[in-house]
């Protein structure tokens, strides 16, 4: 007897439906399952074998064939189990087939055959609506992830047991309920308000924040610049409703999805410094998002940056620089979505004193060497370089409280507003991903601001890449400003901050 | 109790325990082939059943029907796939049932019989 049960596994951050086709027939007893299954999925057979017997109902002794198609597709999740249980339940006339028609199934068994819960439900749901599928079996603890998407009647259940008895209808399940979700709230256990002094370095980072732009903070230790990077996803934009399910897909493919609702904070990332080259970009056989990835539409933050093995940093490039990476393994080459905010902190010498204080012990060669272990390609793509001084004992004592992130980020927010409504047209969304196109098309200087750019780009031998860059920052001073028009200040400010590092 | 010899008590003794106790058909006794041998071949009603006999006097080297390790149930698979083209089979339902026998206290054989004990097995 043949039967046709649906399952999903993801590929990347795309999921994909999988027919588990099973046919039971005469002839020498055997359990054979075919479809490019990974490890995890053949060890199913074993689990499913199980969690039907413990179940109480029979496993079929006899000739079963199961195929999940399509069969050129790589599966590896062991959330295909409960598919195959099921399809095997049908195929031996346990469970009636009009029962499973458009119905999704996805959950690990236990030996005992609970239902366990699995990683990525979020872009598997969303495939299968798409698919046509109405109906949901998952893991109770996946039942709020699944319900993410509008489309689908969710059952969360815990047993095979469950799942057997609905669908012969012995007993039917309730369909599991949004929780109703507390209003839109962001909080955060830390405000701008908390740090004293810092004009400048605050100053920047709300055009990083207005405009999308990456940072690069440079001073002594214990300055304060680890404090200022905690700080920024405090006055960053709300996220939209396709940008959070986006992100909320990526943290559901990692298994870093913990309660199961769509994420409302902006990511922010601070890996330590001795990550790898697959752990920020993303790899594995078959590759894993990594870093750069789950920083998507937030922060990543590097602290000490020279500390950064320089093969690391330089594969921030790509990302950087197109807002996607690509990568090859043997099994899979997959591209993940990477647009995030970068910002670097760093001192100026390896003790830490060198331009701020006195008595800096390092030797010349020792401050080249360490500055130099960041390239100039990878800082030519942080457009905005700031130094943060110590700051002076008075502003330390100082009783008035600094300005709150809340009015940071009402500034940040009409900045982002402005840039939204130049860029509609474009597909961007800040200043930071526009084009070269993009900025031919909306940025306009006065006559003053083109002839200042003019004699910037001859007096510090700008690149191309470096040009479009002053004009995107001082677009959005622009904007943080309210004007029209890039005016000559903005552009002089947008010069100001960068690159300081490598020039003689 | 010589080793052959202590086979051919467990066998004789399953195949009086399927005859009776069970009533099977018995098909075949010892099937052999240049691959190997089936103890017996029985009919389960429409159900084919290959069974293998395992004897043992002591208890001290594990279970009897643990000795039918991976590279046995190959050889089994083997035959009984063999056996299933000889005589084309190969629309019947099967089984691979194991029995355990055990010389008794009083005489009598003790007996334990696994229905569907594995499954073929083919690498």
């Amino acid at each position: 007897m043949f039967a046709r049960i649906y399952g999903a596994a993801t590929l990347g951050l795309n999921g994909h439906v999988i027919a588990v086709e099973t046919d039971i027939s005469n002839g020498l007893p055997s359990f054979d399952l075919v479809g490019l299954a990974s490890t995890s999925v053949k060890e199913a057979k074993e689990r499913v074998r199980a969690a039907v017997k413990n179940s109480g109902y029979e496993f079929p002794m006899r000739r079963l064939t199961v195929n999940l198609a399509p069969a050129d597709l790589k599966k590896d999740t062991s959330g295909l189990d409960l598919s195959l249980a099921v399809a095997i339940l049908v195929s031996s006339g346990q469970i009636p087939e009009e029962a499973c028609e458009k119905c999704l199934f996805m959950g690990e068994l236990a030996l005992d055959g609970r239902i366990r819960p699995v990683n990525g439900i979020l872009p598997m749901v969303l495939e299968g609506a798409a698919q046509g599928m109405k109906t949901v079996f998952v893991s109770r603890d996946n039942a709020a992830e699944a319900l993410l998407c509008p489309d689908l009647t969710v059952y969360g259940v815990d047993t095979l047991c469950d799942v057997a008895a609905c669908l012969t209808g012995e007993k039917p399940l309730d369909a599991a309920r949004p929780e109703p979700l507390a209003p839109d709230q962001l909080d955060y256990d830390v405000d701008f308000a908390e740090v004293q002094g810092q004009a400048e370095a605050k100053r920047v980072l709300e055009i990083a924040a207005a405009g999308g732009h990456n940072v690069l903070m440079i001073g002594p230790p214990g300055s304060g610049k680890t404090m200022l990077a905690k700080r920024i996803p405090t006055i960053l934009p709300p996220m939209s409703e396709a940008e959070a399910l986006e992100v909320t897909k990526i943290y559901s493919v990692a298994g870093l999805l913990g309660k199961g609702r769509l994420l409302q904070q902006r990511p922010f990332r601070s890996p330590h410094h001795t990550i790898s080259m697959a752990g920020l970009v993303g790899g594995g056989s078959i590759p894993k998002p990594g870093e750069v990835t789950l920083s998507h539409h937030g922060v990543l933050f590097l602290d000490e940056l020279p500390e950064f093995p320089r093969s690391v940093l330089e594969v921030l490039r790509q990302p950087l620089e197109d807002g996607v990476v690509h990568i090859a393994r043997v099994q899979a080459a997959l591209s993940y979505p990477s647009r995030f905010i970068l910002v670097a902190a760093m001192n100026p010498c390896p003790c830490g004193r060198y331009g701020f204080d006195e008595g800096c012990t390092c030797s010349d060669s020792e401050i080249r060497r360490y500055t130099h272990k960041i390239s100039g390609p990878l800082l030519d793509r942080i457009d905005l370089h700031v130094r943060v001084e110590r700051p002076a004992y008075w502003e330390l004592t100082a009783r008035r409280r600094a300005e709150p992130s809340s009015a940071i980020r009402s500034r940040v927010l009409s900045a982002r507003h402005r840039q939204q409504e130049r860029l509609a047209p474009y597909g961007c969304t800040c200043n930071a991903h526009m084009g070269h196109r993009e900025i031919r098309a909306t940025c306009q200087l006065t006559e003053a601001a083109q002839q200042l750019l003019r004699e910037a780009f001859d007096a510090l031998r700008l690149s191309a890449r470096s040009y479009d860059r002053i004009i995107k920052v001082s677009q959005t001073i622009a904007d943080l400003a309210k004007e029209p028009v890039i005016a000559k200040d903005h552009v002089a400010e947008a010069i100001s901050y960068r690159n300081k590092m490598h020039q003689p | 109790m010589e080793k052959n010899l202590l086979g051919y008590y467990g066998e004789q003794a399953a195949l009086a325990f399927v005859r009776q106790e069970k009533g099977y058909h018995v098909r075949c006794c010892n099937y052999r082939n240049r691959l190997g041998e089936i103890d017996i071949i029985a009919d389960d009603g429409h159900t084919l059943v290959f069974i293998e006999v395992k004897t043992r006097t002591t208890g001290s080297y594990g279970l009897p029907c643990e000795a039918v390790e991976k590279r046995k149930r190959r050889q089994i698979t083997r035959v009984a796939s063999a056996y299933l083209a000889q005589f084309d089979l190969w629309e019947r339902p099967c089984r691979f049932d194991v029995i355990e026998v055990w010389p008794g206290d009083n005489g009598q054989p003790g007996i334990r019989h696994i229905a569907h004990a594995f499954l073929a097995e083919r690498r």
